[in-house]
């Protein structure tokens, strides 16, 4: 079943980012308050798009959001949002909510909302002005991180039951050989945590880890294939 | 003999040598950002100074022949050098003769030399009776010793320091913009001089010994409206001292006046004094950026600047965020950044410029990237825009690197979305978090790795993760490169790693190349 995600507010950034959502395989519901907004959504042909007060708990309650959904909020209204925020999180505790900052005191006012993932846009926009002045190698590799037609990209991966990566420790698997590299993994038997290669603990590898690889899209395609096989591949 | 001249004209048009020495020089004589600009006025302020020194001593004291020599020879004849060549500079007389002779050439008549030579003796003369020509011309009389009455003129060249020291010019400009208010006070002056003289004059002339001449009336007068009241001449009549007593009150009101128009006309120009001095000083580095608009993304770039330490400047049209940013401890300046002339304040001809555009308006930024492009196409352009589908505007206009916010929180979100694991390490790595910090490092200043292979190295052993090479400044960029690869001298070498590693490795590493 395709996942749902509830887009709370359809202002400058909820526009751009309703546009690059509606390619990927979502049921994505737009939310909005204000009227004009709302009928700019249903002008830009948008199916499912609901105007809701989202001051009324009532009315957020209506929407029945599912604990797998995800909730993006990006009212335009800073105090708003972060007031959505608060109410979502009260009505779903176990939805994942979604928030874009634009200020680091907007961050920590959402972070303590409860939001989830807070996205500070600036931040990184800031950071990448400095990777332009100082390292520019550096940020035509990041840039194409962030762009879609990159052909460099990151991708996570679940290490699957049975797969040749089980059990071996990460310095005995040569990635490079592959033609990926190994930025970093979720190691479910210590942690959580994203621990990144750079820390420099060995870890062993199990079925059921998630790992990240960097790398040309197509050799990234080829390794997923790879790991679930039971052999090391010559 | 006109052709010839004629030929001359041409002749010196097109000679580069010629044109690149009398530019030099008019150059180092009046761009202000010239590097070359502030050795010479030192030097000249040096001169000045000796020179006046030994002046003065001399009114009293013998002086040595060398002193006397040094004065009139090195001193005078530099300055009769520097004034000679300021007059050279100011205008071309065969660009004149070059203009005359293409009209002649197209009307069909005589070419005469007349015409060039009459607007080249007007544009020298134009020179010469400018002030600052004067104060010149007049600074080197004192060589001439014969005549003792030139040595006041040694005044001149104190005068010719304000030529050299821009503080000075600053407080004459700014005097010079309150010029009508000073000059109805002048006259106002005169006036109560003029007809208390006059006054006292007819009061006291047979009953005050002290007063003989109408002078005498008028310097008392003056001496009396001034405050300062010397008191060598006072009045002894009643109708006299009722003068004193109106042209005092009404010397106190003017000076008070007078003070309070020298006072407004620096407030008034105050900030402008302190942005120029701003920009004065970042002139002065051969590398700097201007930040326009001091928005949120401007205040989260500066917040990072800790790393970054070259020196900057935010320029915003909107006072209270000016207001703001000063309060935040920038340097800031209230200005407009889309306007010509605000841009052409900055050392554009030699400084190494990056311009940030970061305001929230596309438009606002297309116009200052296209402003800053049309002065120079050297600059650095750095401009955010609010969507991708601006972009092509923003290329025309010229700019180097576009940066989309919005963009960026898209690729984040569907990534948080899609790929939850890997939202965490990619934030990480796109704010620069330490542990993903990603670095470049330059072989040529790393020379023991040149001809080294990559798997001679053992990043894992200083726990960083190789990702790339780029061949060249502007060369390709190899990611994930063969092993057996050689290191060369150009190469720029990508890696992630927590800081300290990363300088660990580049310590090792370390060295230049002599090949």
């Amino acid at each position: 079943m395709d996942k749902q995600a509830f887009l709370f507010g359809y202002g400058r950034q909820g526009r751009s980012l309703a546009k690059s959502l509606r390619t990927d395989h979502f049921r994505l519901h737009i939310i909005e308050s204000t009227p004009e907004y709302y009928e700019k959504a249903k002008s830009d042909k948008f199916l499912d798009v609901i105007l809701v007060d989202v001051t009324s708990d009532a009315e957020l309650e209506a929407l029945h959001i599912d604990d797998d959904s995800y909730i993006v909020c990006v009212m335009e209204d800073e105090h708003l949002n972060v007031f959505l925020t608060l109410s979502l999180r009260a009505l779903y505790p176990n939805a994942t909510i979604v928030a874009i900052s634009d200020s680091l005191y907007t961050t920590q006012k959402l972070k303590m909302a409860g939001a989830n993932k807070i996205i500070d846009i600036y931040k990184v926009s800031a950071y990448r002005i400095h990777n332009m002045l100082v390292r520019p190698v550096a940020t035509k590799l990041l840039d194409s991180f962030i762009s879609d037609d990159s052909k460099i990209s990151f991708r996570e991966m679940l290490i699957p039951k049975g797969s040749f990566l089980h059990g071996m420790m990460v310095e005995e698997v040569n990635f490079s050989e592959y033609g990926i590299l190994l930025v970093g993994m979720l190691d479910i038997e210590l942690s959580n945590k994203f621990i990144f290669i750079t820390s420099g603990i060995d870890h062993k590898l199990d079925s059921g880890d998630t790992i990240v690889c960097m790398g040309y899209n197509e050799d990234l395609d080829r390794f997923r294939e790879l790991i679930t096989q039971k052999e090391t591949p010559a | 003999m006109s052709k010839i001249i004629i030929k001359l004209a041409f002749w010196l048009n097109g000679s580069p040598a010629y044109q690149k020495t009398k530019g030099f020089i008019k150059d180092l004589f009046y761009d202000p950002d010239n590097p070359y600009k502030k050795y010479i006025d030192s030097t000249m302020i040096f001169l000045i100074l000796t020179s006046v020194t030994i002046l003065v001593y001399e009114v009293r004291n013998p002086v040595p022949a060398w002193m006397d020599f040094y004065d009139i020879y090195i001193v005078s004849m530099l300055f009769l050098f520097e004034y000679l060549l300021r007059l050279w500079v100011h205008s071309d007389f065969h660009k004149y003769v070059m203009e005359e002779h293409e009209q002649s050439k197209f009307l069909h008549k005589p070419f005469s030399l007349r015409v060039p030579v009459k607007k080249i003796v007007k544009s020298k003369l134009e020179f010469i009776v400018s002030p600052s020509a004067i104060i010149d011309l007049l600074a080197i009389l004192p060589a001439y010793r014969p005549l003792r009455i030139l040595r006041i003129f040694v005044l001149f060249r104190v005068f010719k320091l304000l030529r050299y020291t821009k503080s000075i010019n600053q407080f004459v400009e700014v005097l010079a913009n309150k010029r009508f208010e000073l000059l109805t006070l002048l006259f106002l002056l005169l006036f109560i001089v003029v007809t208390a003289g006059i006054a006292i004059y007819v009061f006291e002339e047979t009953k005050n010994p002290h007063i003989t001449t109408l002078f005498d009336a008028f310097y008392w007068a003056l001496v009396t409206i001034s405050t300062v009241g010397y008191g060598d001449i006072s009045p002894v009549t009643t109708e006299g001292k009722a003068v004193s007593m109106v042209i005092i009150v009404s010397g106190i009101a003017m000076i008070s006046f007078v003070t309070s128009v020298i006072v407004s006309a620096f407030s008034e120009k105050l900030d402008e004094l302190k942005e120029n001095r701003i920009i004065e000083d970042l002139n002065k580095n051969d590398k700097f950026i201007i930040i326009c608009g001091y928005g949120q993304l401007a205040k989260m770039f500066l917040r990072q600047e800790e790393e970054l330490k070259d020196a900057y400047v935010i320029i915003d049209k909107d006072s209270e965020r000016v207001r703001q940013a000063i309060k935040d401890g920038y340097q800031a300046i209230h200005d407009d950044a889309s306007r010509h002339d605000v841009i052409s304040k900055f050392d554009l001809k030699y400084a190494n410029i990056t311009v940030l555009c970061l305001t929230n308006s596309d438009i606002e930024n297309i116009y200052i990237s296209l402003n800053v492009k049309s002065l120079s196409r050297d600059i650095h352009v750095i401009a955010r825009a609010t969507d991708e589908s601006m972009h092509q505007k923003f290329k025309l206009a010229g700019v180097d690197h576009i940066l989309t916010p919005s963009n960026v929180a898209n690729v984040m979100l569907r990534t948080a979305i899609h790929q939850p694991i890997l939202y965490n390490g990619m934030q990480a790595i796109l704010t620069g978090k330490n542990i993903a910090n990603i670095d470049e490092v330059m072989v040529f200043q790393h020379a023991k790795l040149i001809g080294k292979k990559i798997n001679e190295i053992d990043f894992t052993q200083y726990k960083i993760l190789f990702m790339g090479i780029q061949r060249g400044i502007d060369g390709e960029f190899i990611f994930n490169p063969n092993r057996e690869l050689e290191f060369e001298h150009d190469d720029i070498l990508l890696m992630m790693g927590v800081r300290i590693s990363i300088e660990h490795f580049k310590k090792n590493y370390k060295g230049t190349d002599h090949g």
